[in-house]
């Protein structure tokens, strides 16, 4: 077949089509310095990079709102059990040897979530060496969900070398998992991400109840209050496109949801106030009741299901 | 020659992709560089709340935050997108907070009883003939 001159000849619209995505690329490359080259920079050169990084070109015209969903890390979860005095079980972890036999993306992505909250209780109730154990599993299953750089053998050996330090552990599992969201979000692997901030939400809870009979008053509560972070939670999974495995989750999740229902929360106006000490002190809100039956509702629902993920 | 006709669209979807992800990336890098040294010693929530934004963007972030903790809370955009604001709600769409009339970026608090708050940021308008789209980050960390 015979192509016709004319067809190659730019016209105005067709070289603006030409022209568009070349401009872009030219913007594209226009980024600064990488991160590892710009780390430990200079400040004067810091200053340049700021110019560049984090800013372009608008491509867009129109405004819009931007919906953010987010559920409490692993770690503030642990914390939390931790001030609430409940004490250390080391036999309702996840076993450790499990994780190999995590094939589907589904698995390893819940799985991830559940050892991370095991992870995180380690490292708030200073089990040194399990804690080092759980981010060894954490990182065989990065490994499979194609993000084993984020968690590579320096970080391991860092984790290592700080395993008696408690703070420098839990800014280790914290930047590791801000990082794990950030790759997530970037590449397009929001099941994932949502998968394992339901995993770990569901290791917390379950973590949480596993001696309701001998708990305090105020991790009761704590346990209740959690009503409101599944509210969260959901929240965030229905925020993405529906997959077979997120339908699944929200499947699984709904005798806990339904167990939930007995807590009772009253909403209450809130009002910040300033302490003598110019700390800001936001009180008010809503107040939480519950009753025994519903807590072990709650267990039984919430043990169900991190079993049915936790094979 | 229906390739042919499809090319200008193909590199622009392609280049496209590749701006995205680069925006992306360099979100994560401004973040790290430029937010999170802003926490202090409060334990970082790891969850990634940045966008790229533009003037008249808004963005809105729900959170639980637990009863006797203290949280410091961070807006953080990129200078090119001018003063950013934002206000805290109560569960009930009632402000608690609002950065307008204030010089900060930061709010430290701490919280009395467990309750979920709503973040609202604001990126201002601008009559600028050339916008920019930066990096916006919403940040909390708690202790204690």
């Amino acid at each position: 077949m015979k192509l016709r001159h004319d067809r190659f000849q730019l016209s105005l619209p067709r070289a603006k089509w030409m022209a568009f995505p070349l401009m872009l690329l030219i913007v594209g490359c226009g980024e600064g310095p990488s991160e590892a080259n710009t780390e430990g920079a200079a400040s004067t050169s810091q200053e340049a990079d700021m110019d560049v990084e984090g800013m372009m070109p608008a491509r867009r015209q129109k405004a819009f709102k931007k919906i953010f969903h987010a559920v409490p890390s692993p770690i503030e979860t642990a914390m939390l059990l931790e001030r609430s005095g409940i004490q250390f079980d080391s036999d309702a972890l996840h076993g450790l040897d499990n994780a190999v036999g995590y094939s589907t993306t589904e698995l390893q992505s819940v799985n991830l979530g559940i050892y991370a909250g095991d992870l995180s209780y380690s490292v708030i109730f200073n089990q040194n060496q399990q804690s080092v154990d759980y981010l060894n599993t954490c990182r065989r299953l990065c490994d499979g969900l194609g993000v084993g750089d984020i968690i590579d053998a320096d970080l391991i050996s860092r984790a290592d070398n700080n395993r008696d330090v408690r703070d420098s552990l839990v800014d280790i599992v914290t930047d590791t998992f801000y990082a794990l969201n950030a790759r997530f979000r970037e590449n397009d692997m929001e099941e994932v991400g949502g998968l394992m901030a339901a995993g770990g939400w569901i290791e917390g809870v379950y973590l949480g109840t596993r001696s309701l009979n001998t708990s305090t008053d105020d991790l009761k509560l704590r346990i209740a209050e959690q009503k409101m972070t599944l509210d969260n939670l959901l929240g965030l999974l229905n925020s993405y496109e529906a997959t077979p495995a997120l339908t699944a989750m929200k499947e699984a999740l709904a005798p806990v949801e339904a167990a939930f229902s007995g807590v009772t929360i009253t909403e209450n106006a809130a009002a910040a106030t300033a302490a003598e000490d110019g700390t800001v002190i936001i009180s008010g809100g809503p107040e939480v009741s519950y009753d025994e039956a519903t807590l072990a509702a709650i267990s039984e629902s919430i043990a169900a299901v991190r079993n049915q993920y936790a094979q | 020659m229906t390739a042919i006709k499809k090319l200008p669209f193909a590199a622009l979807a392609l280049v496209m992709m590749f701006t995205t992800a680069d925006a992306a990336a360099q979100c994560r890098t401004f973040t790290k560089k430029r937010c999170l040294p802003e926490l202090e010693d409060y334990v970082q929530n790891d969850n990634y709340n940045t966008a790229v934004l533009i003037p008249g963007d808004e963005a809105e972030l729900e959170l639980t935050f637990f009863g006797d903790r203290a949280y410091r809370l961070l807006v953080c955009g990129h200078p090119v997108l001018g003063d950013l604001t934002f206000q805290v709600l109560d569960s009930r769409g009632n402000g608690i907070y609002d950065s307008a009339d204030k010089e900060s970026d930061l709010f430290d608090f701490r919280v009395a009883n467990t309750q979920q708050m709503t973040i609202r940021v604001q990126v201002p308008e601008t009559d600028a003939v050339i916008q920019h789209e930066g990096c916006v980050s919403i940040m909390v960390g708690s202790k204690g």
